[in-house]
Order: C-alpha cells, then structure tokens, then sequence
C-alpha cells in the first residue's frame, strides 16, 4: 500500500516538473519591457505611498509647511515623469530607472537650491 | 508508513536538487520551460514534505514502534493531543518539521512574489531550493525520523515530560518556524543582487516576509518564557541559556532590519547596510540551527546529536561565504546616492537604534561562542553565566527603549532645535512625574527608578504622537474614535510599530519588576504548617497523588492568606534578621487580619524512564506581583520542600504577548489600494504626466 502511494506521488510529480517540456503551451522568458513596465508601475506606488506619508506626517505636526510642500512638489513631479514614461509611445526604456534617478536628483538640487535661497519651489 | 516516508523525503531532494539545478541552467541558457519546470519542482518539494509529515504523524497515532523515532517519542498511554508535539521533539522529527515548514513559506512567497520580480526569480528560487535540499540531504543520510529498529518494543518511551505542556503546542514550531524563516527575505535579497537587479523591487516582499519571520520568533520566544516560568521550576523565565541566544540574536538583526528597511524605502538610503542585516540574520540563524543540532553545548532546549555538528557547522560557513561574497561583489552597486543631511532626524534615530540592536547582539553572541573558544583553544569548560549577559546588556536594552521614545518624535530629514524640544516637553515631564512619585513611594534603587523613567518617557512619546494625529484629524470634522481610526489606518506600519513597541515596554516592566523586586524564599512544610513571605501566608492543606505507567504524580491543596504584616512583626523581624524574605510557621492558626484570596495546586511528576522531574508551580497572578510556589518535592516524612517567590509586575510579561501580536498583524495588513491614496495629488499628477500642467 505504502509502495503504490509513493509509487503515485513519485509519478503526480514527475508530470507536474515535465509539463512545461511537453505541454502545448509555449513559454517565453519575460521580456525586459513587461519587467521594466511593472518596475515603472510599481515605482509610481511607491512614490503615491510617499505622498501620502508625507501629508499624514503633515497633517500630525511633523513637518513645517514650506518643507511639506518642497517635498510634495518634487514627490509629484516624480511621479508624473514615471506616468509619461508608463504611457509613452515607446514604452519604457532599458535605463528608464537611471533617466528616473538623474531626474530626481536634478529636481532634489533645484529644490535645496531654492530652499536655500528662502523661496518655495510649486 | 515508514516506507512511504523514506520516498517522500528522497523525493524531496531530489526535487530541491533538480530545482536548484534547473533554475541556474535554465536562466544561463535561456531556457524557459526548464526554468517553469525548475518552479514546479519548489511547489512539489511542498508536496513531498506534507507527504513525508503526514506519513509520520500516521505513525505515531498507530503506535508504529517498529520505527525508532515513535519508539522513542512516544508511548501507548501518551495523550493523542501530544501527537503534534512528538512530532517534532526529536532531533530528526524536527528537521522533518523544518523542511515542511521552509517548503510552504518558499510556496507561498514564491507563488505572490511580484512580476516585477521575474528575472531574479529563478536565482530566488534556487536558494530556497538549495537549503531545502540541505535538510532533504540531513534527513535522507543522517537523520532519518522513518529508521526502523529489529526488536520492536512492547510500548514506547514516551514524549519528553517537559514537553507535555500547552506551550509546547506552538513554542518549538514558531521558534523553528521564525528561524527558517529568515530564508525567505534573504532568498529574495540575494536573488536580486545575483540577477544585476539593483533596485528597491525587493525591499516590499523582504520587509513582509522578515516582519512575519520576526513575529513569529518573538511571539515563540515569549511562549517559551511563559512554559519555563510555569514548568521548568526554576522561577525565571529566561535564563540566557545558549538556545536561547540563538533564536534572540537573529529576532533583535531582524529587529535592526525592519527599522532600517523604513529607511530605504521611505528615502532611498542604507541599501548596504540593510543587505548586510538580512545576511547577518541568515547566518546567525544557520548559527542556531549548529549550536541546536550539533550539540557543543548543553541544555534544556538542545537535541545535542553531537554527529551532525560537523555538517550544520559547515553549511553555516557555506552560508557565510555565500551571503558575504556576494555581498561584497555586488557592493559597490549598492551604494546609495543620498547622505543624511541631520543627526537630529528619524533616519539617524533608526541608525543609532540599529547600532544598539547590533550591539546586543554582539555581546550576547559572545557569551555564546567564549565557552566554545575556550574548549577548542585551552581544552578548559567555562560557561558564562546569566550576570554576564544582565550586566552587559541591560543599559544597552535601556539606551534600545529610549530610542524607542525618541526616534518617533523626530521628523524625516532634519529638524529643528525648537521643535524638538516642543516634542520631547510632555514625555520628558511625564518620565520625571513618574520618577517623583516612585520617590515618594519609597522605591530606592536608582537603576530601577531610571528604568521607570525611560519606560515612562517612552510611553508618553507614544501617546503624544497619537493625540498629535488625533487631534489633527478630530481637526478636519471626525469623532475622535474615528480619527485615531483613520489614523492608525493611513500609516498601518508605523502604527503597528508603535503598539509592537507599547507590548515591548509591557514587557520592559514585568523584566524590571522581576529583576529589581523579586523576593524569594523556601522551607519544608507539614500539614497545616504555613510560610509567610511579605503580606502571603501559604498554608498547606492536604496532598494527593497517583500513579501511572510513566509517572508518579503528587500534588498539594494550598490556601493562600492575606496578612497584615503587623500581626506577624516578630517573627517577620526574625527572620530579616537571619536574612531571609520569609519563615515558616508551625502554627496556622489564623491572625486576626489574615483573609483568605485564592487556592493554589502545585504539582510534581516523576518520569521514572527518563529518570525526570516536572513541575507544574502554582501561581497566584495579579497585575501587580505574582506569588509564585514551586514544590521542589514531597518529603518521605510527609512533607513538601517548597521554594516560593514573589515576582512583581510579572503579569506584564504575559500580557504585552497579545499586544506584540496585534501590532505586527496590523504592520502587516495589506494597504488599500495605493491609486486611490493621494487623492488630492492624482488629478495634479496626471495633469503634469500630460503636460496640461
């Protein structure tokens, strides 16, 4: 009895890990566009779940207002880029994340220049 | 049973090796199917141990005593509710647990894993599957639960008295669990770093699936707290025993990990360094399951098979070699483009914090390994003791609970003097509140009444961050239910955190009050004879008891008085005098203030085929102080031998358990959906997206 159970878990198995080499259906490796789209989407999250930290903070005092604004300025601005992007002609790009980075670093200097010089950056 | 078990566990690892195998060359030769197939393989190994398990718990629950492991873990008067525990009591039976357990996690995280994930899935998966195949390869080769014997016994031994205990239900399988565990986030970590993908895609699943692994350990470590307060006889409840130390070392990196990863994901800082933890955490866990197994130290958690030493011992280097190679080959792609721009901010907070965690680690994973060092360099047994670890760890606990009060307070980024001093006013004059009136009510050691204080300005800090919140939403129109509702509700990590960190200073208290408060005493008593200790008269009524094949139990009917200790000032003196917190009492006779609260049965069992003894103290638990009867043994002349003490604050202990569990489980509940969040944002981003704006 023991023999024929493993006997018939040993063959349930063997046809599960063998089914992608003889099934009909074909499989693909994913490619690095669907990769990066979902990368893109779920970046964008991020940067939504950012916001929304960043007005529960503001809203409980932890933060003055020009720095709430500065941050959700450039938290905005983000998350526009990474939307163009999502929806672009093209799709997204092999560096996208890179461009994304530079972008955002970019924008992070302007802001600490503008802050620096007394102004709000809108 | 026994045969269907052996090809379950040969299947097992012939799977986990072919998941290994086919995952690695199906990437490199960019081959699909084989890669699909490699995954299915994961999913079977789940199979194979459920099979495997299941074929074991069958035999016990038929008496097989033809296979050794049931033979030795079990016998026919053993009540069949133990069946799970004797399971896994054994050195091989929990190695089989283990397995089962990493297959279902490996299932269940790889099955949710997120598609964005899929090119460094592969590599994942064939770390899973390598340490699966690990345990498969320990169980098919040394430590086979399905190994029969030539002469099948009558009856079996019987399961380890001391672990014929409720605790016993979850304490073993959520420690090893918890361990194991660590697997999960450190797979995906590392699965990510080998395939090139350096970005943050897997911070998300590490940080869900470390939380689990971290509430699990925790809540299995505060079970076995529990179970040796109640069982072990000793009165304590956690002993710095080196079983101990190593499910405590990898909880407290994973406790640095899920602080620092808030960092990385909230600012895109301590990429390294939270790496480094998850590895660190992996291998101390590999650390707990040689110094479990291998059997170079004793004690009452170990299974000391002395003949798998060697081999955990090296697949715990393997695993250090592997995390820390790659690691440091992947390094400089980890570093991240931001600096902190203040020490006065909540990442410097989560940094210092971490520190501290490291830093009990450190010391309490040398006390582990000095008395191993010192067996293997001078061939001299040291063992170091509970003082060791108290003193040296205790300020470093403290320092541990302040960052606790403070880190919240901060802001991200930076902050100013001024705000941080409107912050910290309110817990500040709470904690010296609380010092004042701890003063005035007669508490004199300092160390206690600064641990108060911390404690203190800690929950005050706590507090003030939900009335802040609250009140802001109470602001915008909601009931102030509603608002701290929304609250909590908004920000379920952060909030989890803080009711996780309320149950920690629950803990914190019970520690402290057993710690600085605890009053002990013991004495013989004869029927009728009573022992005093503070305002407790314990009298001693009757005593019962029975026999069984595997045990000679006795018990004793106890009454508990309240006293006046003025009624008794003679010999209360007395005794202080000869140095002790308590006395016997030849004459019961009631006093005239004494008032009876409660009925206590301590109970005491031999084992006569383990040559054992088992307690069960009994306990008189209030909110304020336990009192807390052991009966070391019943006399031949008729008496028992009883050690009492009183444990303050003890109750705290046990009750911050639910609190702990509550605030991981609302840390963990999933967010709603993100799109919908920042409504005020969306149509301004879109617009922007669209260049509208």
């Amino acid at each position: 009895m023991a023999i024929a159970l493993g006997a018939l878990l040993a063959f349930f198995v063997v046809a599960v890990i063998a089914y992608p080499f003889v099934g009909s259906q074909r499989y693909r490796l994913v490619s690095q566009r669907s990769v990066n789209r979902e990368k893109l989407r779920a970046e964008r999250m991020r940067v939504y779940r950012k916001i929304s930290d960043l007005e529960v903070d503001n809203e409980s005092g932890d933060l003055t207002e020009s720095d709430f604004q500065a941050q959700r300025d450039l938290l905005r601005v983000t998350a526009a880029k990474i939307l163009r992007e999502e929806s672009g002609p093209d799709g997204p790009t092999m560096d996208s994340d890179e461009q994304l980075e530079q972008e955002i670093s970019r924008m992070r200097d302007r802001s600490t220049r503008s802050s620096e010089g007394g102004g709000q950056s809108k | 049973m026994a045969d269907l078990g052996v090809m379950a566990i040969l299947l097992g690892m012939a799977l986990s090796a072919y998941s290994v195998i086919g995952s690695v060359i199906g990437v490199k030769i960019e081959m699909p199917a084989l890669v699909v197939s490699a995954r299915r393989a994961l999913y079977m190994t789940m199979v194979a141990a459920f099979v495997a398990s299941g074929a074991l718990i069958a035999a016990f629950v038929q008496n097989e005593f033809a296979i050794k492991y049931v033979a030795e873990h079990s016998n026919s008067v053993m009540d069949r509710a133990f069946v799970w525990v004797a399971f896994y009591s054994g050195n091989e039976g929990s190695l089989l647990y283990i397995v089962l357990a990493l297959s279902i996690m490996s299932a269940i995280a790889i099955w949710f894993a997120p598609k964005r994930m899929e090119r460094s899935m592969p590599w994942t998966i064939a770390i899973l599957a390598f340490v699966q195949l690990f345990y498969f390869f320990v169980l098919v080769f040394f430590a086979s639960p399905f190994e029969l014997i030539d002469i099948i016994p009558e009856d079996g031994r019987g399961i380890n008295p001391l672990l014929t205990h409720p605790g016993m239900f979850s304490h073993p399988p959520m420690l090893m669990g918890g361990l194991i565990a660590i697997t999960i986030p450190f797979a995906f970590a590392s699965g990510a770093l080998i395939s090139g993908n350096y970005a943050d895609d897997w911070v998300d699943v590490a940080r869900v699936s470390a939380i689990l692994a971290w509430g699990v350990l925790g809540a299995g470590m505060l079970i076995g707290a529990w179970w040796a307060y109640t069982i072990l006889g000793w009165g304590g409840y956690w002993g710095w025993d080196p079983i101990e130390n190593v499910a405590l070392m990898p909880w407290l990196v994973l406790t640095a990990f899920i602080h620092s990863i808030m960092v990385q994901k909230r600012r895109g800082m301590f990429r390294m360094w939270n790496v480094a933890l998850l590895n660190i955490a992996f291998v101390l866990a590999q650390l707990g399951m040689f110094i479990n197994r291998g059997g170079p130290v004793v004690s009452v958690h170990s299974f000391a098979s002395s003949t798998l030493g060697i081999i955990f011992l090296s697949f715990m280097l393997l695993s250090l070699l592997f995390a820390f190679g790659l690691f440091l080959w992947r390094m400089p792609q980890l570093k991240s483009n931001r600096a902190m721009e203040s020490f006065m901010s909540r990442e410097a907070a989560f940094l210092v914090n971490n520190f501290l965690f490291l830093a009990v680690m450190a010391v309490t994973l040398w006390g582990v390994v000095f008395p191993l060092f010192s067996d293997l360099a001078r061939d001299v047994s040291v063992s170091v003791s509970a003082h060791y670890f108290d003193r040296a760890n205790g300020p470093i606990l403290l320092g541990i609970v302040l960052m606790m009060g403070v880190g919240p307070l901060l802001p991200w980024r930076k902050s100013s003097a001024r705000s941080l001093k409107r912050w910290l006013a309110w817990p500040l004059i709470f904690a010296a509140l609380t010092v004042i009136v701890l003063v005035a009510l007669g508490v004199k050691r300092p160390i206690a009444i600064l641990s108060f204080g911390v404690v203190a300005f800690t929950a005050a800090s706590i507090m003030e961050e939900w009335w802040r919140g609250t009140a802001a939403r109470h602001r915008s129109g909601d009931n102030w239910a509603m608002a701290w509702w929304r609250l909590v509700n908004g920000n379920r990590p952060r909030h989890g955190g803080y009711i996780v960190h309320l149950s920690i200073l629950m803990l914190g208290l019970g520690i402290i009050g057993t710690n600085f408060y605890q009053q002990r005493t013991d004495g013989a008593l004869a029927l009728g004879e009573s022992l005093v200790i503070d305002n407790y008269r314990i009298e001693y009524i009757d005593s019962d008891s029975s026999s069984r094949s595997d045990r000679i139990a006795q018990w004793a009917d106890m009454s508990i008085y309240r006293i006046d200790p003025a009624d008794y000032a003679d010999e209360i003196s007395f005794a202080r005098a000869q140095g002790s917190d308590g006395f016997t009492l030849k004459d019961s006779t009631r006093r005239p203030n004494d008032r009876l609260i409660g009925q206590i049965q301590p109970w005491h069992g031999f084992y006569t085929d383990f040559n054992m003894v088992s307690v069960r103290s009994g306990i008189r638990s209030t909110i304020v102080e336990d009192l807390y009867v052991i009966p070391r043994d019943f006399l031949a002349d008729g008496r028992i031998s009883l050690a009492v003490s009183i444990n303050p604050l003890a109750w705290w202990l046990w009750a911050s358990g639910p609190f702990f569990i509550l605030g991981t489980m609302v840390a963990l509940w999933p967010q709603p959906v993100l799109e919908r969040r920042p409504a005020r944002s969306e149509n301004k981003i879109r617009a922007m997206a669209t260049g509208d704006l």
